[in-house]
């Protein structure tokens, strides 16, 4: 990411500003598999909740918070994931995030995308070739 | 004429009416299962119960029951309708509840019926129904037997009809099972008629087996062209595809029968379509464009040396746009008949069904010569069975064929005709309606001028009666005929000629072999021989796919209309004619399709009108004239005669299992 990129966009990782407020604000408590930055403040007013929130490594895309750390974004685990939740399995599949709008999104059987042939209709045909 | 009063209205009824048949001339709807205007009279469904009287206080059959002077027949009292209603409720003991998986849905004489005599519930809740082993009636009837009503409606067509005893009954009472003998498939050519005739989805269409409902499917009037009879059709369509053909009624031409070729050929326009343009580059054919096509055409610089070859399926239209434009270029170079036939063509009396179809079965006395009718005019031998039941003679020239009624064979060769036997001459001689059937196998060895001398001879023409009749066996014969389409030495004449350029308009019956280094212009809508053999194929339109007008055997003219269009590039006939007009830098005088055809009607105003055309009086006879030769018959396989039939999977099966059934067994063996 270039210096003008990130003075001028706002979509991949976070903008100066927010950077700079995190820096100034809040604490780094964890990363996630995908290089996301998780902070919360440093200081809590009594009576509100802690803030929370992350820095993304990339696209701005909501979709790449894994659940454990979406739970602890929302405030439903007290403490970072890996004090609370037990070791992942081996035979857990790693998270994706949303594909939609990209090359490795769904594509329905059939899809020409995904090389499919659609099923038979009324008005097909068969034409003719001279090797036929 | 007895007079009979129909629920209070009084009418005359013809003599031997049946009270039924009072009922329908007083407007009253009769339910009815096994009773059918064409086939004798059975009486075994019940449901055509009505009050009568004089007679037994109880309902009657009114289908068997002949109408008699003084009757007084009530069909709305409700003595009526419980009677009905309990026949119905009987018939529905053993009728499955399948009807939103049956192919007869939406046109089911039972559905229909029950909406209006059914019980809401059944009372036979506890009891099995009883269920029916499927038969195997071939490639084209599905059985459901489960479904049958026991009508006996297809037993009887296959009996009166048909003439073959190919399916009958087993058991009895409620056991009865409608089956083909030995479990073979039904092979005559008017077998998928019984789908039809089926009341019930007993009997449905095995290649439409699942494929539509009758409701979905846009219905168009069109004419049959797998054979020279132009049956009546209609053609059943989904979007682009058509998916059923089913008979019209027509008591002049097909009455309201199919032969099994036009009804199942329809699967063979979704192949072998020719849906690009094709050009021939060094021997072998490229995919081209419309443009690319007519300047290679051009390029030939034909001037006169163009020619036209119809095929045997194209309509009056296309015949006479290509007439056209070979006229602007100033060629008259047009030829229909394919395999290379030159009769005489001056009068056209001399080459139609003169009789008409519905007239033949008042013949009695009918030569055959050189026409395997089954298998060239399946409807026209239905109509010579009739024409022998009520005592007509029927004799044959030409090899041995399974004729469905007595007929006596005379031997193959076609010199017969001038020396006929004592018994078959004294036959004709004592006949009032005699006729002769003359086929193309016939026609081939030049029997025509003979023919027409045994016309003479034997007093064909009469007062109100031709008896002379030439049967065709393609569609677009008659009328190409009529718009000039014929050399007097035939297609011979065409290669003798050395056109540049060779029209072929769906021609695939041609021998192309005499045409080298002729450009050869291939306009038609399947890959067949003519594709094969083209230098450049433009794609054109079937006969579903374009309006057109044809002309049967007998000189009938008849319009058919557009049903789907066609797939790809391809284009309607007349349209690429005048395309290539403006290519060659010539004017054809239309362009709209009622420029066209009104251009058509001027020039040969015959075809302008609907129905049968006026072709003249039948030439004299020369006396001398003779022929011989051994006649073989043009067609060895029924079920593939055309391009359209050819490429369908349908009818390639019915060849290979009814007609080739016994070979593959054999080489099972």
């Amino acid at each position: 990411m270039s210096v003008l990129g990130k003075i001028f966009t706002w979509w991949d990782g976070a903008t100066i500003g927010t950077l700079l407020n995190s820096w100034r604000t809040g604490e780094q408590v964890g990363t996630d598999a995908q290089g996301n930055r998780y902070f919360r403040a440093r200081k809590t007013p009594a009576g509100t909740n802690e803030r929370r929130w992350v820095l993304y490594a990339g696209a701005n895309d909501a979709s790449r918070v894994p659940p454990e750390w979406h739970g602890w974004l929302h405030g439903h685990f007290v403490d970072v994931p890996e004090s609370l939740l037990p070791p992942a399995k081996i035979w857990e599949v790693e998270y994706t995030p949303n594909a939609t709008g990209t090359l490795g999104a769904y594509r329905p059987q059939g899809a020409l995308e995904r090389g499919g042939r659609r099923a038979g209709a009324s008005g097909d045909y068969e034409s003719w070739t001279p090797d036929s | 004429m007895p007079k009979v009063t129909v629920d209070g209205q009084e009418i005359e009824v013809p003599a031997g009416a049946t009270v039924l048949q009072a009922c329908e001339l007083a407007g009253k709807e009769i339910p009815r299962f096994c009773y059918h205007e064409r086939l004798s009279i059975a009486g075994n469904c019940r449901m055509c119960l009505v009050e009568v009287k004089p007679g037994p206080p109880k309902p009657q059959a009114s289908c068997a029951l002949p109408a008699a002077d003084g009757q007084e027949i009530r069909t709305d009292t409700p003595m009526v309708k419980t009677a009905r209603e309990g026949v119905m409720e009987f018939l529905l003991i053993n009728h499955p509840l399948d009807c939103p998986i049956c192919d007869q849905g939406g046109e089911c004489d039972l559905q229909d019926q029950s909406v209006a005599y059914g019980r809401g519930g059944s009372r036979y809740g506890r009891e099995n129904k009883r269920a029916v082993t499927e038969k195997n009636m071939g490639p084209l009837i599905k059985t459901i037997m489960t479904r049958c009503i026991h009508c006996t409606r297809c037993v009887r067509f296959s009996e009166e009809i048909a003439g073959v005893d190919e399916i009958g009954a087993l058991y009895r009472g409620e056991d009865m099972q409608i089956t083909t003998y030995l479990e073979r498939a039904a092979t005559h050519e008017l077998s998928a008629n019984v789908i039809d005739l089926c009341p019930v989805g007993a009997l449905t269409s095995r290649p439409y087996a699942f494929e539509a409902r009758p409701w979905e499917l846009k219905k168009t009037l069109s004419i049959d062209v797998s054979d020279a009879v132009g049956a009546n059709i209609r053609l059943d369509s989904r979007g682009r595809e058509v998916m059923r053909a089913l008979p019209r009624i027509n008591d002049d031409v097909n009455e309201e029968w199919l032969s099994d070729k036009g009804r199942y050929m329809v699967d063979g326009l979704t192949r072998r379509r020719l849906d690009k343009v094709w050009i021939r580059k060094s021997g072998k054919l490229a995919e081209a464009s419309w443009d690319q096509a007519f300047k290679a055409i051009a390029a030939a610089k034909p001037g006169k040396n163009i020619a036209a070859i119809a095929g045997d399926l194209v309509d009056c239209e296309t015949m006479f746009a290509a007439k056209a434009l070979l006229g602007a270029m100033g060629s008259t170079l047009l030829e229909g008949r394919q395999t290379g036939m030159d009769y005489d063509v001056s009068n056209m009396a001399a080459v139609a069904f003169n009789s008409t179809f519905a007239g033949i079965e008042t013949a009695d006395a009918i030569l055959i010569v050189g026409s395997h009718v089954r298998w060239e005019a399946a409807l026209v031998n239905a109509r010579l069975r009739k024409a022998v039941k009520h005592g007509a003679k029927v004799f044959v020239v030409g090899p041995e064929w399974e004729t469905t009624y007595p007929a006596t064979f005379l031997g193959e060769d076609v010199g017969v005709l001038g020396k006929l036997p004592k018994d078959v001459s004294d036959a004709f001689k004592g006949a009032e309606r005699p006729a002769i059937i003359l086929g193309g196998a016939a026609l081939a060895k030049g029997a025509l001028a003979p023919a027409l001398a045994f016309a003479d001879k034997f007093g064909l023409v009469n007062d109100g009666w031709n008896g002379f009749n030439v049967l065709h066996m393609a569609a677009s014969r008659m009328g190409g005929l009529m718009l000039g389409y014929a050399q007097a030495g035939g297609i011979a004449d065409i290669a003798a000629a050395k056109p540049k350029v060779l029209l072929s308009l769906g021609a695939d019956e041609v021998d192309y072999s005499a045409f080298d280094g002729v450009l050869k212009v291939y306009i038609g809508h399947h890959g067949d021989k003519g594709a094969h053999a083209a230098d450049i194929i433009l794609p054109a339109a079937s006969y579903a796919e374009k309006d057109g007008t044809y002309v049967n055997t007998e000189g009938r003219v008849q319009y058919a209309e557009k049903a789907v269009f066609a797939p790809g590039d391809a284009r309607e006939d007349w349209t690429i004619l005048r395309a290539l007009a403006d290519a060659l830098g010539v004017s054809v005088g239309f362009d709209s399709f009622a420029d066209l055809q009104g251009a058509m009607f001027a020039a040969v105003p015959a075809l302008g009108e609907e129905g049968l055309a006026d072709l003249g009086a039948l030439p004299k006879g020369d006396a001398k004239a003779k022929a011989d030769g051994v006649i073989t018959y043009p067609i060895k396989d029924f079920y593939l005669t055309n391009p359209i039939a050819r490429a369908s999977a349908v009818m390639q099966q019915c060849s290979a299992e009814l007609l080739h059934g016994d070979d593959l067994a054999e080489a099972a063996e």
